[in-house]
């Protein structure tokens, strides 16, 4: 019933939600433009400041184009919009003055000094989900001369198979010595809570009520697409016995992480691959009391052009050794296999994990399917498929995800931002 | 019994600031011209300061203009007229253009900045047919430059990043008062007449 209603008024807000934002602040009609330098001709285009040197050849190029066409000014402050995101600058600036032959002008980014937020509060991750019930992220974070002290708090239903709440803290250092090496120490400390399906399969020394994490992790940039970042992960959890014992997860960590993008999603497109592998080793010389290892990899490709947007992505994984319960793959919430229930599925989560998703997106509507398994023996591995539509845009997303499978149809909402 | 008397000099002190009042004070001027009310605000200058800065830079300015007229009592509102105008200036002339939004657009082109300010001002006269020549009449006229792009909007793409909503951003935005992010002018005049106005007397 509540799931009806759910999509009942998802049929009703999706429309709305999707319509689209306007472009600008003002309305713009088939009269002409009503800016008069559109006569003018751009005489060349030039970026200085601070970190222009790392603009990527496609938008460089990009700029260059713009050379001997009339002035347009959305269309330029639009291409400052996209060096601010590529640059991650926090102000470009576009200046404009006389060119040297007349009725032509030269355009200048100027790329804006970095002002150090001193205190910044963001909200990293919302979500409801119709399963899974509500799940937020948020931070505070104070700068103090490139450290960045963070403090949090969370409660999340959705990742894990089990619900963990409380707060998290972290310290970053972005430069150690070089721009190159970045050190960060993050410190958890969450309450758990269990489905019922959960409680039913796991043994008792599985369970755990609290859970405290510690993680000094260093990261260096080898060359520019490609980083990789060590440390270890210190957990320390109490388990749900009738006598309480606390028992320590202590990991070695290796992340390898790949990022590349080219092209530009005015014309060409523009083309996005990150890809990452990770290694945790629950190793006895960090006295760890369970022993595994955890290999992970992901990939995600996307293209964008115009109003569409095509995203390819891959997860897959295995676990040799007993690992906790808050590292195991989990599918079936509102990043994979999107429609199922993770506890229909494995309520314990897998040791061993596949999964491809593909979306596209027209104009902010979404369409997507998924298909993946989890699963720990291989008698236990079964393909399951979902698909699914709503809409997206700037980080939001609202959508209904349908099981592909015989018998009851029963969708599962979710709306949030950020997951 | 003694009889107080006023010095000359003060009489000479009040004119003189009252003049230098009338002189610098912003005014609102009525006239009438067949049946439209026309406005005047000679000492009422928008295209100067951040707008201007931003047209300096190629940009374009839109900026609002709302005409209030009461009737009768001062409670009364006849009408209130809200419209858009964009304006930009020629880097090479050196001139102002002037558009107004309204379908058809119309447009005023190779203006000094003060004949591009009366031009939008008189594209705001009004209609009057229909109201007593004996009537009292209020005007008030609010100019508000805005801005050309989206800082403003609370879910701009500048406040949401990868990272999430940017809190920060948010409450920057709405505990900024709306003066120090849009500069705005605004001038009354009142009470007047329709009769008044075409005797030629005019109010500031």
């Amino acid at each position: 019933m509540r799931t009806l209603l759910l999509t009942g008024i998802f049929v009703v807000v999706l429309p709305i939600g999707c319509a689209p934002l306007p472009d600008g602040p003002f309305d713009t009609d088939e009269a002409g433009p009503t800016n008069v330098n559109t006569r003018l001709i751009v005489e060349s285009v030039q970026i200085s400041g601070q970190g222009s040197a790392k603009l990527s050849d496609p938008l460089r190029s990009e700029l260059g184009e713009f050379a001997g066409k009339n002035f347009d000014q959305p269309l330029l402050e639009r291409l400052a919009d996209r060096i601010k995101k590529e640059l991650h600058a926090p102000e470009v600036r576009m200046h404009v003055v006389k060119g040297d032959i007349p009725d032509h002008v030269i355009v200048n980014f100027e790329i804006g000094v970095e002002r150090e937020k001193r205190f910044d509060l963001d909200l990293a991750r919302f979500l409801y989900h119709s399963k899974q019930g509500w799940s937020g992220q948020g931070h505070a974070t104070v700068n103090i001369h490139e450290n960045a002290f963070s403090f949090g708090m969370v409660s999340d239903g959705d990742r894990l198979s089990e619900r963990y709440a409380g707060i998290q803290a972290g310290f970053e250092r972005r430069h150690v010595f070089m721009d190159r090496l970045q050190l960060r120490f993050d410190f958890s400390s969450y309450h758990e809570q269990w489905n019922q399906t959960t409680l039913l399969d796991a043994a008792p020394g599985d369970i755990y009520r609290t859970r405290t994490q510690f993680s000094p992790t260093a990261t260096v940039v080898i060359l520019e697409p490609l980083v990789v970042s060590f440390g270890v992960d210190f957990a320390r959890y109490r388990l749900s016995l009738p006598v309480a014992k606390t028992e320590s997860s202590n990991a070695v960590v290796s992340t390898l992480r790949y990022h590349q993008r080219w092209g530009s999603a005015g014309d060409e497109g523009e083309h996005d691959i990150r890809a990452s592998y990770s290694v945790r080793a629950g190793t006895q010389i960090l006295e760890s009391d369970p022993v595994f290892t955890r290999h992970e990899t992901q990939a995600r490709y996307r293209f964008r052009r115009g109003h569409q947007d095509l995203s390819i992505g891959f997860l897959a994984g295995k676990i040799s050794g007993l690992a906790p319960l808050f590292e195991r793959f989990v599918l079936g919430n509102a990043e994979t296999l999107r429609g199922w229930n993770k506890f229909d599925l494995d309520p314990l989560g897998a040791s061993r994990v596949v999964h491809g998703s593909i979306d596209y997106v027209y104009r902010g509507f979404l369409v997507f399917y998924d298909t993946g398994a989890v699963w720990d023996r291989p008698a236990d591995r079964e393909q399951k498929q979902s698909l699914g539509l709503g809409c997206k845009k700037s980080g939001f997303q609202l959508a209904v995800a349908f099981p592909v499978r015989a018998g009851i149809v029963s969708p599962v909402f979710y709306a949030g931002m950020n997951f | 019994m003694r009889i107080r008397t006023i010095k000359p000099w003060w009489v000479i002190a009040a004119f003189l600031s009252g003049l230098a009042f009338a002189m610098f004070a912003e005014e609102l001027i009525l006239s009438t011209h067949e049946s439209r009310l026309e406005f005047a605000a000679p000492r009422v200058h928008f295209l100067v300061g951040k707008p201007l800065e931003r047209l300096r830079n190629a940009s374009e300015v839109p900026f609002v203009f709302k005409i209030t007229l009461w009737s009768g009592t001062r409670t009364h509102i006849l009408r209130e007229v809200p419209a858009r105008f964009v304006v930009s200036y020629d880097l090479w002339e050196e001139k102002f253009s002037v558009t107004k939004l309204v379908t058809p657009r119309r447009t005023a082109r190779h203006l000094t900045d003060n004949a591009a300010e009366a031009w939008c001002l008189q594209e705001m006269s009004q209609d009057v047919t229909g109201v007593s020549a004996t009537e009292p009449l209020w005007a008030r006229l609010e100019i508000r430059a805005e801005d050309s792009r989206e800082s403003g909007v609370p879910f701009g793409r500048g406040n949401i990043t990868d990272s999430g909503i940017n809190l920060t951003s948010l409450i920057e935005i709405f505990s900024r008062p709306a003066a120090t992010t849009q500069p705005h002018w605004q001038i009354e005049t009142g009470p007047v007449t329709l009769d008044e106005l075409r005797r030629g007397r005019r109010r500031g």
